[in-house]
């Protein structure tokens, strides 16, 4: 699962919708029997693609994840980049480009600030699927 | 013609081979490609948001993001779990893409609303008395009824597609295809999402087997 999936996923559990502690899920309390796992993926290197995603992006949330993760080198704004080709943007768009695109997250658990429950992530695959008790 | 994804190494216990409902699909995305282009091209949008329910194979998302739009963002979902991790290879062996994620889910469950600009659906269509259960289904490792039996009418689990789409797709520019048979009533089900304000198109029918199998596609704004 790469980290850009983080800024789209949100606690499934009905009750949880409407909580704004649903988004993001959390990576800071993970189980021994599972340990966080992260690995790099080559992905071609585009700056217009990472600019035009950056609209997309939920800045707050992604600060969350990355810190949690052991990121905290970036800006606490979202960054304005009028043109993706300019040399001194490249670093920004680089740094980005990895940790949006780049970074898999092999294993771990995601947790849900508002009900606490534990979302599992295996082979790079998030289970959203919930126990009987939870569905409806 | 757009080139048809290679899928090698399926095993056929575990997930359905692309048949005719997979390969109408590919036509409908290869005649709608002007029209996607069209409403998607990225100067100065946001980078669209193209999501599947029900991977499969993977053979519809990976032909989407090779011929349609090359560089949207992907996710797709499954239940089962040997469709979720088939369908990252297909990906892979064509060639992949920026980005494509995978979640094991029910659905869109868990994905945040409003987010989906393309969403595309070849359900399980089959009319059959009722929907296989989850339970069973993780009990016996068996997931391929999921695939194919819809219920009642085949129309058990594409109902509640539709009946979410509203929260699913980013209305302002979101457009979803899904796939029929004619036992599903289509044309009954498109009165009545007209009733509820959307814009509904047959793209294509096409007769295979005993089956006639359809893809229509559903928007607010034209």
């Amino acid at each position: 699962m790469k980290i850009l999936t983080a800024n789209f996923v949100q606690c499934t559990v009905k009750a949880c919708g409407s909580s704004p502690d649903c988004f993001p899920l959390h990576f800071d309390q993970q189980t021994p029997d599972l340990p966080l796992e992260l690995a790099h993926e080559d992905v071609d290197f585009s700056p217009e693609f990472i600019c035009n995603v950056l609209p997309r992006i939920e800045w707050p949330a992604l600060l969350t994840t990355a810190r949690e993760l052991g990121n905290t080198q970036l800006p606490p704004a979202k960054p304005e980049i009028e043109n993706p080709s300019a040399p001194e943007n490249e670093q920004l768009l680089r740094d980005l480009h990895t940790l949006l695109l780049e970074t898999q997250i092999i294993q771990g658990s995601m947790r849900c600030a508002n009900c606490g429950h534990i979302y599992f992530i295996r082979d790079s695959i998030p289970n959203f699927l919930l126990p009987g008790h939870l569905v409806q | 013609m757009l080139p048809t994804p290679s899928i090698s190494k399926l095993n056929i216990a575990h997930v359905y081979e692309p048949a005719e409902d997979s390969f109408l699909f590919l036509d409908v995305l290869q005649d709608e490609l002007p029209y996607l282009r069209e409403r998607f091209s990225t100067a100065n949008a946001p980078t669209p948001l193209v999501a599947e329910i029900g991977l499969g194979s993977g053979i519809v998302t990976t032909f989407f993001h090779k011929n349609i739009l090359p560089n949207a963002l992907f996710l797709g979902t499954d239940l089962n779990p040997y469709a979720c991790s088939k369908s990252k290879e297909t990906s892979k062996e064509n060639g992949d893409t920026r980005y494509f994620d995978v979640l094991r889910t029910n659905l869109l469950d868990g994905l945040r609303p409003g987010l989906v600009d393309v969403l595309l659906f070849n359900p399980p269509y089959v009319p059959d008395h009722t929907v296989p259960s989850f339970e069973s289904a993780v009990k016996t490792d068996d997931w391929l009824d999921f695939a194919l039996l819809g219920g009642c009418d085949g129309m058990q689990v594409t109902s509640v597609v539709l009946d979410h789409l509203a929260e699913f797709l980013n209305l302002a520019r979101g457009v979803a295809y899904v796939l029929f048979c004619r036992r599903n009533k289509p044309t009954e089900v498109a009165k009545l999402m007209r009733n509820r304000g959307w814009i509904v198109d047959m793209i294509e029918e096409r007769k295979a087997g005993w089956e006639v199998l359809s893809v229509w596609k559903f928007s607010k704004v034209k």
